[in-house]
């Protein structure tokens, strides 16, 4: 990849779930981890939208709060624009670089401080990073970013109860972007808001990257939602990345069993009369998860070899598959 | 068509507050006809799940019935007392809620809730309803009912759980289900499962299904009908197919057309400027208009009438055949 602006590689994070210490003793236990996400790469190149999607226990908000700093990975590097997050002796060009890395969150209801009035809450990462110093231009530039995000300038006056779920959302986006960032990470930034709205800021996030250069990570469980705004795809299944594809590709041309059963099992919303493949199973519990690849409980094409051995991610072209049947060629192709 | 076995007429529920009377659901009517499954659908705050705890009589206080009839099967259920209302709910309507793991008991074992659920509707012996716990467990698709019925809910994942919740409200042999939001807290692949056994069940059962969602796509893949809502009021109610391929109302063509396609290529999604107003601030004349881009001056002023257009009632004034065009 040429131009990466940021560069994940064999990301692991695992969470501690043992019991407290006295029940171990006496229950002779052992420590046990859960492996939330584990040994995932991917690449995001400069002014794309690189969408991660699973559903939930796959382990793509962790990668998410990983990728801003807001986790400390337990094994692997983030690299953004060449700088090591977790080095510290490059902490000194990391200071420099949180102002260039914003996150935007699920819940416009709890991530925003409801005692504040919304201009102080933009105001708050320009004075932080010390944007601006005087007053004037303060208060000039958040007027600014309420009307970048669709909103009037006299609404930074008042608090986030008098505003709607979409209206929140638009006060994010506008705090997201006062350090003037040039990657955002938006964790389902549209899974709160009623359809009609989630278009609205669906399209303010497109408006946004094309006049800024923006560079978006996009979790998402909605496949339609990721369909319309990423340029790049990868699949989650139990902490792992099972698919990484270009999103129009992925989505003519799925390769691996999971992506197939996920687009399957996406309602028809044209009543096509479109055939459903029953899907089997659910996703296991990630503190135990199956041995060698985690999907084979539920994959129509198992063998001996998938019970047993991890698959790995074996990229051809531009499009990574971690998947035994695929690269034995046991899976034919989709239709 | 056979005859309606839910009929619900200028349905009104109220909620008395210190300031003034807010009106949560305004003269909603409809039918919904025995086998049917009729899907309402709207975005938060339309008044959808209001209307279906106001026919099963669990509308919460201070919320009321302040006008309208509902009508099941030939009777009127609205007025009925506490004690009345009980020998409907259960055994003839059922409900099945969003969040399974808040509608079931974590303190007993599946079998017990679903044996005194059904002992309470169906006069029978206690180790008979066990039997048919454990037949109606089958029926829902859990693996080895025999011994999982003596499990507690937290044994069980999401998908299951949603499954017992299905298999508890089956208990009394409902003639109609209410199903609010009964897969918005489950994965797509989960979802998908649990659509196909709502599906098949009111084939198999001959029972109606009152589906509650917000998302069209469930729609789509079960309802045979569906109910748009909008600010407590219905915008248009048609078959599924008509309704998505062809919707009449504004809002209905607009919701349709703001949800992201899974094969389309289109940059921009079509937006509905604004948001549904609050309770406390519905418009005048049709709730829609300020958000409606082919508003006219009437819709300002006048609440729209239900017009018939191809087989849907939409409620809109640019129907109005009889209206003076200029």
């Amino acid at each position: 990849m040429t131009d990466a602006m940021v560069q994940v590689d064999s990301l692991t994070r695992l969470f501690d779930v043992s019991k407290p210490w006295l029940n171990r003793v006496i229950e002779r236990e052992d420590r046990r981890f859960l492996r939330a996400v584990d040994d995932v790469s991917f690449d995001i190149r400069r002014g794309e939208t690189f969408a991660l999607v699973g559903e939930s226990g796959s382990g793509k908000s962790t990668v998410a709060k990983m990728v801003v700093g807001l986790l400390q990975p337990t094994k692997g590097d983030i690299r953004i624009d060449g700088v090591n997050l977790a080095d510290p002796a490059q902490s000194e060009s990391m200071r420099a670089m949180r102002r260039r890395i914003q996150m935007i969150f699920q819940d416009p209801f709890a991530s925003l401080n409801p005692r504040w009035r919304v201009d102080r809450i933009i105001s708050e990462p320009i004075q932080a990073f010390g944007l601006e110093s005087d007053d004037r231009a303060i208060s000039k530039r958040v007027a600014e970013l309420l009307t970048l995000v669709g909103m009037s300038g006299d609404d930074g006056r008042k608090f986030p109860h008098e505003f709607s779920g979409g209206q929140r959302q638009r006060i994010c986006i506008a705090r997201a972007l006062a350090s003037r960032p040039d990657f955002i990470v938006c964790d389902e930034p549209t899974s709160a808001l009623d359809v009609s709205v989630q278009a609205q800021i669906l399209n303010l996030m497109r408006d946004l990257q094309q006049e800024f250069g923006l560079t978006y990570l996009f979790i998402s469980h909605d496949l339609s939602v990721v369909r319309h705004m990423a340029s790049r795809i990868g699949v989650m299944y139990l902490g792992r990345i099972v698919e990484v594809a270009e999103s129009k590709a992925l989505f003519k041309q799925p390769s691996h069993p999971y992506t197939r059963m996920l687009f399957d099992a996406v309602p028809d919303l044209k009543m096509s009369g479109r055939p459903h493949q029953s899907v089997e199973g659910e996703i296991p519990n990630p503190i135990s998860p199956p041995s060698g690849c985690t999907f084979h409980p539920r994959c129509p094409h198992v063998n001996e070899r998938c019970r047993t051995e991890i698959p790995e991610a074996i990229a051809s072209g531009d499009v990574i598959v971690a998947c035994h049947a695929h690269q034995e060629g046991r899976i034919g192709k989709k239709l | 068509m056979s005859a309606p076995i839910l009929s619900v007429k200028n349905l009104v529920v109220e909620f008395p507050t210190r300031r003034g009377i807010l009106t949560a659901v305004d003269e909603i009517s409809f039918d919904i006809a025995a086998g049917e499954v009729l899907g309402v659908v709207g975005e938060s705050g339309a008044g959808k799940s209001l209307t279906g705890a106001a026919i099963i009589g669990l509308l919460e206080p201070p919320g009321r019935v302040a006008g309208g009839e509902i009508v099941f099967d030939g009777r009127r259920i609205d007025n009925l007392s506490e004690e009345q209302l009980r020998s409907v709910r259960g055994s003839r309507i059922a409900m099945i809620f969003q969040d399974p793991l808040t509608s079931l008991n974590p303190l007993y074992r599946i079998g017990e809730q679903l044996i005194e659920t059904i002992l309470t509707h169906i006069d029978m012996s206690p180790s008979d309803a066990r039997k048919r716990a454990i037949s109606l467990l089958d029926e829902v698709g859990i693996p080895a009912p025999e011994t999982r019925i003596d499990a507690y809910p937290h044994q069980f994942s999401g998908g299951m759980r949603q499954r017992v919740v299905i298999a508890l409200a089956l208990a009394g042999e409902p003639d109609l289900v209410i199903a609010d939001e009964p897969t918005t807290a489950l994965d797509v692949s989960v979802q998908a499962q649990i659509i196909q056994l709502l599906k098949r069940l009111c084939h198999e059962r001959g029972m109606a299904i009152m589906l509650i969602t917000h998302d069209m796509g469930v729609i789509a893949e079960t309802a045979d009908r569906v109910a748009v809502l909008y600010a407590g009021r219905i915008a248009e109610v048609g078959t599924t197919r008509e309704l998505v391929h062809n919707p009449q109302h504004p809002y209905t063509s607009g919701l349709m057309s703001s949800i992201p396609s899974m094969d389309g290529d289109s940059d921009r999604l079509v937006q509905i400027p604004g948001s549904m107003p609050r309770l406390t601030a519905i418009p005048d004349g049709c709730a829609f208009h300020p958000r409606c881009s082919r508003s006219l001056e009437r819709c300002h002023l006048e609440r729209p009438d239900e017009f018939t257009v191809n087989q849907s009632r939409v409620a809109c004034w640019l129907y109005d055949k009889d209206a003076p065009h200029d």
